[in-house]
């Protein structure tokens, strides 16, 4: 691999990145399974797949962390071996992790620098920075992908898609390096994104096209078909579809994915409206977050707050359950005003949160999922102090039958599900309570498959249905039309624009007016 | 269509072969889990008794329970404070702390001296964690801070000398004076109090609760737990436990001397809790395995003198043996974080 800079450079034909028959499996499961495809010179090629298909498994082989059991990888037409992280890298293949890996104490231009090679570096003299030529060559790079972020601002005061691009142009420095046609790729970048954040990245993806090639892996199926050239669909480890851009629709790529058809999705208003609001915000407010925050939701509503990074909404809803201290208004549940707000106070009150921050604030990942599902309200799964853990097993086994949570085994620490089966135990975790009153969720979707998708969505919706006041922060614009009784609209920490949805009719485009 | 359907895979997918998979890869920590820390003993215990047959003869066991008593009651809170994710440096002060107020108040309180005693430790201990969770002063630093207090307090009150129990000593006597099977009742009063504080984690809301917190204390705060208070409890364990063994060392001894500062329990209190799989990053606790961590931890002098150690270098072995013990408990830590 060390001298892959001196080789001359194949026709043009040749692909970037060809896998043929990768298999990898763990113990007796399959995760990789014959998997062949192709990623040609400058196109972009979408990588789909439900949550457990095996992309991550496929990622972690073409990045270097995994050795394949069996296959072939060629790179340029040679082929390869990746047998650490670093020989990917030699290769041209530079990643950018779902998780975002940076480090926000340091400058963006030390981030860039960080994973290349920086012994053989010119930004670097006896290991020590020659900042000058740092901070050039990052902005340079920052220019190839049309970003106008100061290369010496700390990481740690950057929006999110502005982090976003920092982890591209750091890729793309590696490839660089080494690489004129690098192969850059994207892990699920778009799932923390707001949507019109999206847009910024999908048009720097197609410039990044024009100087090599992207395998980009997403959950959402109109995205990956607007900016792929082609797209793999992966199912149960192996590929079950290569298919060209014209050749699908959104619904195809659904059926691919999940290997069924997706239900139609109906719009249904929430039923009656209480006399009283099971929540309501007078004038909230906290300094520097949000001001001025008034809102109203009656029990079997639902209200979508939405708006850009930075516009304070995931405040408020922090605000509502009591994880976020608030300076001015005042909050009443259920009627009556309410004072020194808590979260332990909120959860007394029938307030449920689930937080886009799963790992950490949703779950504790150590205990078993049967015991998370207690974890709030536990007075219902004990006689007095002690718990009674046999019928606890048996209800979180109803709940596991109930919400398709897969492996059926409760008594595994939470920690160990995937993803959009943690989701799902989150949400249980609150459903089972008798005293629900309010849900709030914040992003509830995010990084799931649709199959998962779909279990949660109508998780919400029954929650609806049985008088829960659900107040909603969506991933996508689509999501707040779709679930919403009632849109507010929030910019810089103000409320800009409220819709009823049972009155108006407002497109994304109205919303995204009002946001930006 | 339901969801079932929607989601129904033939047989032989990745789902159900997972089902298979996770349980598989979970037994072998499980088992260490388990059974560590009684292996460890067994194994050390063999160790001595090859080298020194005299010990099995000569009562040695007996002698293995008096010293591992106190070192059990010790760790027991160091226990209960690092399940909740904290640490309790201040511990084996209290007990000399308590010895030395039980020493002088046996003589005019009689029966009521131990309870009097039990009950300010508790409080200290209660006080300790309160500050931990509500004032949020890291642990480690309060209680080094509290270590020093401790001291203090033991100097002033002893007026620096070695305090006698001179009335009222047989109270405590059966403590070392009576024995079941064989060993001292101070010892099985640890193990009984091990058993109850294993139930208590496993079986009782509060218990639960504690674990939640030392796995992951944001999520269990958002969850509604009252984290604050749990913490208050693990400290007031921590204490109540520390008085415990300020009886046994006046039950032992009849003497308590704050010059010592019961610097020679702090060590084998952790390193018995460790030793007995307790998990120092907290929420992986098992009361029972800490009794055979104690013991382990009692016969590390005995066998170190076996293999020729000199008296001297006993703490050089108890450090050992804390750094061995947690590099092996990371080790196991680590494998649940990189996936």
């Amino acid at each position: 691999m060390t001298n892959a800079s001196l080789a001359p450079r194949t026709g043009v034909d040749t692909p970037a990145l060809k896998l043929t028959d990768i298999s990898k499996s763990f113990g007796s499961t399959h995760a990789v399974k014959n998997v062949s495809l192709e990623v040609p010179r400058h196109e972009v090629v979408g990588l789909i797949g439900e949550n457990g298909a095996g992309k991550s498994t496929l990622l972690k082989i073409l990045t270097g962390l995994y050795q394949p059991d069996s296959g072939v990888i060629e790179a340029d037409g040679r082929r390869v071996k990746f047998r650490r992280p670093q020989d990917a890298v030699a290769a041209g293949i530079g990643v950018v992790h779902q998780e975002q890996s940076l480090l926000s104490n340091l400058s963006v231009a030390e981030n860039i620098a960080m994973n290349a090679m920086s012994s053989k570096d010119a930004a670097t003299r006896y290991g020590f920075y020659r900042w000058k030529r740092l901070n050039q060559e990052a902005a340079d790079i920052l220019d190839r992908v049309g970003s106008t972020i100061d290369p010496r601002t700390k990481v740690s005061d950057l929006s999110f898609v502005d982090r976003q691009m920092v982890e591209i142009a750091r890729a793309l420095r590696v490839d660089e390096a080494i690489h004129a046609a690098p192969l850059v790729i994207l892990d699920e970048p778009t799932s923390v994104l707001e949507r019109n954040e999206t847009a910024i990245l999908e048009r720097e993806i197609r410039s990044l096209r024009e100087i090599g090639s992207v395998l980009f892996v997403s959950h959402r199926l109109d995205e990956v078909l607007r900016i792929c050239d082609r797209v793999v669909v992966m199912r149960h480890g192996e590929v079950v579809a290569d298919v060209r851009r014209e050749e699908v629709t959104e619904e195809d790529l659904f059926r691919l994915m999940i290997g069924q058809e997706s239900r139609a999705r109906v719009r249904k208003g929430g039923s009656a409206v209480g006399a009283v609001a099971a929540i309501e915000a007078k004038g909230l407010g906290r300094k520097g977050q949000f001001k001025d925050v008034s809102f109203a939701v009656s029990p079997g509503r639902s209200l979508a707050i939405v708006g850009a990074m930075g516009s304070g909404r995931e405040s408020v809803c922090r605000a509502v359950f009591g994880a976020e201290p608030v300076d001015s208004g005042a909050l009443v549940v259920a009627g009556r005003p309410v004072q020194g707000w808590s979260m332990r106070r909120a959860v007394q009150h029938g307030l449920a949160y689930i937080p886009s921050e799963r790992k950490v604030e949703g779950m504790v990942g150590g205990l078993s999922a049967a015991e998370n599902l207690t974890l709030v309200h536990p007075r219902e799964a004990a006689k007095g102090p002690l718990l009674r853990r046999k019928a606890r097993m048996k209800a979180a086994e109803e709940w596991f039958e109930k919400l398709d949570v897969r492996p059926r085994d409760p008594s595994l620490p939470l920690g160990r599900f995937s993803g959009g089966n943690q989701q799902k135990v989150v949400m249980a975790k609150w459903l089972r309570a008798a005293e629900l009153s309010v849900l709030i969720l914040d992003h509830p979707l995010r990084g799931l498959d649709p199959g998962a998708s779909q279990t949660v969505n109508d998780q919400i919706r029954a929650a609806q249905d049985d008088g829960a006041a659900v107040i909603l922060l969506p991933d996508t614009l689509e999501e707040a039309l779709e679930m919403a009784d009632e849109i507010i609209v929030m910019r810089d920490g103000d409320i800009t624009a409220r819709f009823d949805l049972s009155v108006d009719s407002p497109t994304s485009l109205d919303l995204l007016e009002k946001m930006v | 269509m339901s969801k079932k359907a929607l989601l129904e895979q033939p047989a032989a997918l990745p789902a159900t072969a997972d089902g298979k998979a996770a349980p598989a890869r979970r037994r072998p920590r499980n088992l260490w889990f388990t059974f560590g820390p009684f292996a460890v003993f067994l194994a050390l215990f063999a160790l001595v008794a090859v080298l020194r047959p005299a010990f099995l003869t000569g009562g040695g066991m007996a002698i293995l329970a008096v010293q591992a008593a106190t070192i059990l009651l010790v760790a027991l809170g160091q226990a209960m404070v690092l399940h909740v994710g904290s640490i309790d440096l201040s511990n084996a002060a209290i007990v000399i702390f308590a010895a030395i107020v039980l020493a002088q108040t046996l003589g005019p309180l009689g029966v009521l001296a131990p309870v009097v005693t039990l009950a300010v430790v508790a409080l200290i201990g209660a006080a300790n964690g309160f500050f931990v969770a509500f004032g949020q002063i890291p642990s480690f630093a309060l209680t080094l801070g509290t270590l020093g207090i401790l001291q203090a307090a033991s100097l002033v009150i002893s007026n620096a000398t070695t305090v006698y129990a001179t009335a009222n000593g047989q109270l405590l006597a059966p403590l070392f004076g009576t024995a079941l099977v064989g060993l001292p009742m101070a010892f099985w009063v640890g193990v009984v109090l091990a058993v109850g504080l294993w139930a208590f984690l496993r079986f009782t809301r509060a218990g639960e609760g504690m674990t939640a917190v030392g796995l992951n204390e944001t999520g269990a705060l958002f969850s509604g737990l009252r984290t604050r208070w749990f913490k208050v409890v693990a400290f007031a364990l921590s204490g109540l436990l520390a008085g415990v063994a300020g009886m046994l060392v006046i039950a032992q001894a009849g003497a308590a001397s704050s010059f010592g500062l019961g610097s020679d329990l702090l060590l084998p209190g952790i390193a018995a809790a460790i030793v007995g799989g307790t998990a120092i990053t907290g929420g992986i606790t098992n009361p029972i395995n800490i009794v055979f961590g104690a013991l382990t931890v009692a016969l590390v002098p005995i066998g170190a003198a076996a293999v020729g150690v000199t008296p001297q270098a006993q703490s050089l072995v108890y450090g050992l043996v804390i750094i061995a013990a947690v590099a092996l408990t990371m080790g196991r830590g680590h494998n649940e974080v990189v996936k």
